[in-house]
């Protein structure tokens, strides 16, 4: 790479002179707090929503899943939706860390640690819901093939039983992956750690790495074929997720466009988040010349892109319910349109599609801002598809003499803010145990662009 | 310390210690219960521990006898059947036979004597009964009871009778017979009972009445209105000219809604056709053609024409009904009326409270009956009741007449006791114990034998005594008594009809022009009267075509509900003659214009603690008890928010049932050749075991009357949710009945489908099961293992039917509605497992009849006959529209129903291949007017 080149490609910003700069400014969260009141307020914020989660759960436990406003004929609520939308936010680390690493995207390094963490913490969330949203929740491990003396097996043909192994799959291969990318800066956090415990912990983490040229040799080998195994995985992810829809006999559900159309929203959704904690971090932490204006203004263009993806796929789906000739997926249509869930459907599209086209305009990308409002409007907007999608086709299915309206209770509500505090509370424990950052992968950038 | 390994060291010390220990071991334990329990060492011949036992007895419905088959298991009766013997069940039930067993568990029952609310023994109230008795000869001392058919309970009434010569014995029944009565009185001269016999006639017209309603008279007349419409006979022309929906509504060919002064003009015109001079009818055009057209219609069918009027129409009108059968020659039978009683009930629970307020009662009986609530607000009842010096109410519950009276006596369930009662023709039954009374109560014959002083009072002797003196000399009494317990009907008791003709006729009144709104009122349709108010079942129960749950609904035509301004599902304020109720208004296409409707028999202030406070009370309006029609209701809205809670959200689902609800015209049902190939499938059909069940549901038979939906209550099991999970969306029906309209010219068709599951052979619920809890079984059931649920959900989100039920909470225990006493886990049916918190369910063809008749034909080495099953949902249907069999046997009924033109399958195009499947709507032609 040419000097040239490395100054138009510059993502690090001016204020770092040294490696050592880096390495102090993603340390210092973990070891020398210049904010923390920030940390406590947001910690007390979090943690006490984290604490209506657990309420909320308890007395779901105690009470039955008639706590929430499923009825007969809805029969599946908030949770499957925040199930499908935590686990779309789950998507987008992964894939940031994984597909920007094969293409070879500068930009990635600044995000990939904190996105893969965001992974993990969503698909955590993402994986107790559909607990939550079990009628017996203590047989949950009914759906592992564990051998037992009735010799009674999942039933393989359910997209229930897939949907475990692609989760299974996807939060195993993402702690792996996560934990690979860590290993140099534990290695870096053992030396600079004050106690005595912490180095030791961070050098247990650290599996003894020293940083030879073998080591970096074949932890760079590793990282990629990793990577490589990734993408693949996360697109099975929410293919396998959409499966629960698409394998079904519900108007509105059972859509071949399904599979592509939930790996998009979940990347939408993924990297609307990441623009939320990225902002959240530059706030709270000195990281402001690694997460910079030029990273907020390529992940706008994804959004972009992937907006405009979704509004498409809501033309196809509106094209082939009318196409079909079928009565019920044409009646589905009219009924999102002028039904009682219109509002929330017009919601829908005016957050997901119209909305993002604002960032067309560079100033709006270059706006950091403008782009966490957008980001924010996306996630909602996002939730709203995925509840959209579980409460408008069950309300409208074959039989008009079943046909019923969703009217969600207040633990409804609960649960999902609830997991929102859930998710940030154990962002907020990460960046004070681990550095948010990959410190090495700046160093390397860093090195690169200023190599001159 | 084992003996065998090491040394037993046992020193004194030791001892002690144990000699101690098994001291103290000894007295901690239980002791020994002092009674003695004794097993069936001769068991009860013909009972086998677990097997049901059927046991005939009779249910009264507005005081009139309905014989019943009980099953009783181990001693518990546990559900309600017809007793295909008596001509008023003809082995069919309806919801208040159904729920009846429900009643028997009911913990609110009354069930201990009391005086002013506290508990008190008979000998206080035989003490004071007597001071009473002693001082009078029966001036002042006043009898209420409802309609009394039983001749014991008449004898019982003559003894009393005797012993107080001026004894006044007010008799009356909220839902009564007053306006057919007078009219009989008009016509004839005497009171007549008018029984049509609808199976005999080819053109039935109904003005303004519901004989396929419930009452007393609905399975006799439903088997009627079946047998023309299974394709065996020629099929019957019926038209209905009515201001409100009705279920005969729902059955007609054609039904025109007119205001029931229009209605009076209809019967005018059929008047004059058979040469009555009774001036021009007053109709307008569209009812004219249609009156002339069924005049004509009623005319070239003679001798087999009917015509029918209901209790909303006046006496003149019930006159001119009578003159023109007789002048047709109608297929109806005469009795004479089997209530003794003279006066008409309106006319009776007045005098009792001209009576009460004139202060000549001083001692008051009330048997049985509700008059505070029953009566309008104006009698002042209460306040009546409060004045006399000594009250007593008899009753199942302490409902409010028994809030007023000082003494409360606890009654006998049917259930529990011996009695016995006669039907509408005069057939009597015996009213025979199912199970021991559950709290130390007295029959209605034993209190009043009490009252009488009579030598013997228990309800056993009474009853056999009485029919013990009526037997022939000479005959065997006992062979006698055992062959009416068996049969659950007394032979040769109807009595033979006679003939009633007369060329008296009536004049018909003109009808003032109505510019004010007319309230419509009619037995509720779950809770009758009031008095099944407390019955959790029919609470529950969904009312024909609101779907309505849990409360009464103020129904009002479009054109009414526009005019003020009103919105479906709003609650409205209903004021005549200054008394004004609130209820949520129903939208009700169909309905005439000028005309509002409701139910009697909600707003119960104290029913018990399920049917207290729910729904609006409007027996209470106007000044003429059981007035069906009152003039001059005003509508607005309310400021009040009464919730509309329903099990059918969208009643009205115009241009989208043509295949859901499918209608055919007699006409077009050619038959089909050859076997329509189902649609191809790339998996394969399971294969077909020994058997393949299946059920096919006559939509054209079915009259919507909920008898199918109690039954498979009462015998699977299956939980009350309450209203407040209603209006969560949330219900336990295995079965339903969904209610279609469809416009037809200015008019409506309505129909009924009950839904029960489909047991799909391709089932969309069973893929989806990530643990396998829905599967098919060998004989191509689709069945629900609940230990293996673990509540996914997927399989009802799967469904497109909609037919499975989920327990959100613990319905079936710990939840408000099933928890409301020990007494109601008896009514449980043992075969059927109760299902917990969080675990799918649903209908599985009665999985346990099915088993056990394959045990028995197994235990024979035969196969199980067509016809051995008969689902819970078949034995009530009233009008056999549910038919079950073995789809492998090509000659079975279901078989041959499949084949016929009028078959069709519920959403056939998903390719689930339903065994449960349906036959279609049929009307004798598409005239619109």
């Amino acid at each position: 790479m040419s000097a040239a080149e490395g100054a138009q490609e510059r993502w690090i910003g001016p204020e770092i002179h040294s490696l050592e700069d880096i390495n102090a400014r993603v340390s210092a969260p973990i070891l020398a707090p210049s904010h923390t009141w920030r940390w406590w307020v947001a910690l007390a914020v979090s943690g006490s929503l984290t604490i209506v989660m657990i309420v909320t759960v308890t007395w779901l436990f105690a009470h039955g899943i008639g706590i929430f406003g499923n009825n007969t004929t809805i029969v599946w609520g908030f949770p499957i939706a925040n199930y499908v939308w935590w686990l779309g936010i789950g998507h987008a680390g992964t894939l940031i860390s994984a597909l920007l690493l094969l293409t070879r995207q500068k930009w990635r390094a600044s995000l990939n640690r904190f996105a893969e963490a965001m992974t993990l913490f969503a698909v955590t969330l993402a994986g107790l819901m559909p607990i939550f949203h079990l009628g017996r929740p203590y047989y949950v491990y009914w759906i592992v093939p564990y051998p037992n003396v009735q010799g009674v097996w999942p039933q393989w043909r359910s997209a229930l039983v897939w949907d475990f192994w692609a989760v299974g799959t996807y939060i195993t291969f993402s702690i792996l992956f996560w934990y690979a990318g860590l290993i140099p800066d534990l290695a870096m956090l053992r030396e600079r750690a004050r106690s005595r415990t912490a180095r030791r912990l961070y050098g247990a983490f650290a599996l003894g790495w020293r940083g030879s040229a073998r080591h970096w040799e074949i932890h760079d080998r590793f990282y990629r074929y990793m990577a490589a195994l990734a993408v693949p995985l996360v697109v099975s992810v929410h293919s396998i997720v959409s499966l629960d829809f698409a394998a079904s006999l519900e108007p509105g559900w059972s859509d071949t466009i399904y599979p592509p159309y939930f790996v998009v929203g979940a990347l939408y959704s993924g990297f609307a988040m990441v623009v939320v904690i990225a902002a959240v971090l530059r706030w709270a932490c000195p990281f402001k010349p690694f997460v910079t204006v030029r990273h907020f203004e390529m992940i706008a263009k994804v959004l972009l892109m992937a907006s405009i993806i979704m509004g498409v796929s809501y033309a196809t789906e509106w094209f082939w319910s009318w196409y079909s000739g079928n009565r019920s997926e044409r009646h589905l249509v009219v009924f999102l349109f002028t039904g009682p869930y219109a509002p929330l459907y017009y919601c829908q599209l005016l957050f997901n599609v119209v909305v993002p086209q604002a960032l067309w305009s560079g100033r709006v990308r270059r706006s950091i801002p403008a782009v966490v409002i957008i980001a924010i409007i996306i996630n909602v907007g996002m939730w709203l598809e995925r509840i959209l999608i579980v409460w408008a086709t069950l309300s409208r299915d074959y039989l008009p003499s079943s046909w019923r309206i969703f009217l969600p209770t207040v633990w409804d509500w609960l649960l999902l803010f609830g997991s929102l505090g859930a998710f940030m509370f154990m962002f907020m424990i990460f960046v004070r145990l681990i550095p948010a950052l990959p410190a090495h992968e700046l160093r390397r950038r860093w090195l690169e662009e200023n190599a001159a | 310390m084992s003996p065998l390994s090491g040394r037993l060291e046992l020193n004194r010390r030791a001892a002690l210690k144990g000699l101690a220990a098994a001291m103290a071991a000894s007295m901690a334990r239980c002791s020994q219960p002092t009674e003695e329990i004794i097993p069936y060492v001769n068991m009860p011949e013909g009972m086998v521990a677990g097997e049901p036992m059927r046991f005939a007895t009779t249910l009264s419905l507005a005081g009139y006898g309905r014989g019943f088959l009980g099953i009783s298991v181990d001693g518990r009766p546990i559900k309600m059947e017809g007793n295909p013997g008596h001509p008023f069940s003809l082995g069919a039930t309806d919801i208040f036979a159904e729920s009846e067993v429900l009643t028997l568990y009911d913990p609110d029952r009354s069930s201990v004597i009391r005086r002013k609310g506290a508990i008190a023994t008979w000998d206080d109230f035989a003490a004071e009964w007597n001071r009473v008795a002693q001082t009078n000869d029966g001036r002042g001392l006043a009898l209420v009871t409802g309609r009394t058919t039983s001749p014991t309970t008449l004898a019982r009434i003559d003894a009393l009778r005797t012993r107080f010569p001026a004894l006044r014995w007010y008799r009356y029944e909220p839902v009564n017979d007053d306006a057919s009565r007078a009219g009989g009185r008009i016509v004839f001269g005497r009171v007549v009972t008018a029984l049509p016999r609808w199976s005999d006639a080819d053109v039935v017209l109904v003005l303004d009445g519901d004989p396929l309603g419930h009452g007393p008279d609905e399975l006799r007349i439903a088997r009627g209105y079946s047998s023309r419409r299974n394709g065996k006979n020629r099929r019957q022309r019926i038209h209905v000219a009515e201001p409100v929906w009705t279920l005969t509504g729902a059955t007609a060919d054609f039904r025109i809604a007119l205001k029931p002064g229009h209605v009076r003009e209809v019967a005018r015109l059929i008047a004059n056709g058979l040469g009555a001079q009774l001036g021009e009818p007053r109709l307008p055009d569209y009812a004219h053609a249609f009156a002339q057209r069924v005049s004509q219609e009623l005319q070239s069918a003679k001798r087999r024409a009917l015509v029918l009027t209901g209790e909303g129409q006046p006496a003149e009108m019930h006159a001119l009904c009578h003159w023109i059968n007789s002048q047709l020659a109608a297929p109806v039978d005469y009795f004479p009326p089997q209530d003794p009683f003279e006066n008409d009930h309106a006319y009776e629970l007045k005098s009792l409270a001209d009576d009460l307020h004139a202060r000549r009662i001083k001692a008051l009986i009330v048997v049985d009956s509700n008059p505070v609530y029953d009566a309008p607000d104006m009698l002042r009842i209460a306040d009546g009741i409060a004045d006399v010096p000594f009250s007593a109410h008899i009753g199942l519950y302490r409902d409010e007449t028994a809030g007023c009276c000082k003494w409360t006596l606890p009654l006998s369930h049917a259930l529990e006791t011996w009695g016995d009662a006669r039907a509408l023709d005069g057939t009597a039954s015996i009213v025979q114990p199912l199970i021991q009374r559950l709290y130390p109560t007295r029959t209605r014959d034993e209190y009043l034998a009490e009252l009488a002083n009579e030598p013997v009072t228990d309800a056993y002797d009474l009853t056999r005594n009485s029919w013990r003196k009526g037997a022939p000399a000479g005959g065997d009494f006992e062979k006698q008594w055992r062959a009416a317990l068996h049969d659950g009907v007394i032979a040769k008791t109807a009595a033979q009809p006679t003939t009633a003709s007369s060329s008296r006729i009536a004049t018909l009144p003109y009808a003032a022009p109505q510019h004010e709104l007319v309230l419509q009122l009619s037995p509720d349709t779950s809770v009758w009267d009031g008095r099944f108010a407390n019955n959790a079942w029919l609470q529950e129960c969904a009312k024909p075509f609101t779907r309505q749950v849990w409360g009464n609904a103020i129904q009002i035509a479009p054109a009414d509900a526009a005019k003020l301004g009103i919105a479906d599902e709003e609650t409205v304020d209903v004021t005549v003659g200054g008394e004004t109720v609130s209820a949520p208004a129903v939208i009700m296409p169909g309905q005439a214009d000028g005309v509002v409707a409701a139910g009697w028999g909600q707003g119960r202030l104290s029913a018990g603690r399920i049917g207290t406070g729910v729904g609006a009370r409007t027996c209470g309006l106007g000044t003429h008890p059981f007035a069906r029609s009152l003039a001059g209701a005003v509508v607005r809205k309310s400021a009040r928010n009464v919730p509309f809670r329903s099990l059918q959200a969208h009643t009205r689902l115009n241009g989208r049932t043509e295949d859901l609800f499918q209608i055919a015209t007699a006409g077009e049902l050619a038959p089909r050749h050859g076997k329509a190939a189902p649609p191809p499938n790339m998996l394969g059909i399971p294969n077909r075991g020994e058997y393949a069940w299946a059920m096919v549901v006559d939509t054209d038979a079915c009259i919507g009357c909920n008898a199918c939906v109690v039954a498979c209550q009462a015998e699977n099991n299956v939980p009350v949710v309450g209203p407040e999970e209603v209006t969560q969306g949330r219900d336990m029906h295995w079965l339903r009945v969904d209610s279609y309209a469809r416009p037809h010219g200015y008019s409506l068709r309505r129909g009924f489908e009950p839904v029960p599951c489909m047991h799909c052979e391709l089932a969309p619920c069973e893929p989806v099961c990530p643990v396998e809890a829905s599967v098919h079984d060998h004989e191509g059931l689709n069945v629900q293992v609940y230990n293996r649920c673990i509540g996914t959900r997927f399989c009802e989100a799967n469904c497109p039917y909609k037919v499975r039920r989920f327990n959100w909470f613990d319905y079936s225990g710990a939840q408000a509605y099933a928890n409301e006493g020990p007494s109601l886990k008896a009514q449980h049916n043992p075969d059927v497992s109760a299902r917990g918190r969080g675990v799918m369910e649903k209908c599985n063809y009665c999985l346990q009849r099915i088993s056990r008749a394959r045990k028995t034909a197994e235990k024979q080495e035969r196969e199980i006959a067509e016809g051995e099953i008969v689902t819970a949902c078949q034995a009530a249907c009233p009008t056999r529209a549910i038919h079950f069999g073995d789809l492998n046997r090509a000659n079975s009924d279901v078989s041959q129903l499949r084949a016929t033109p009028q078959h069709y399958v519920l959403l056939a195009d998903l390719n689930t291949r339903p065994r449960t499947t349906y036959l279609k709507r049929v009307y004798n032609s598409d005239e619109t007017a």
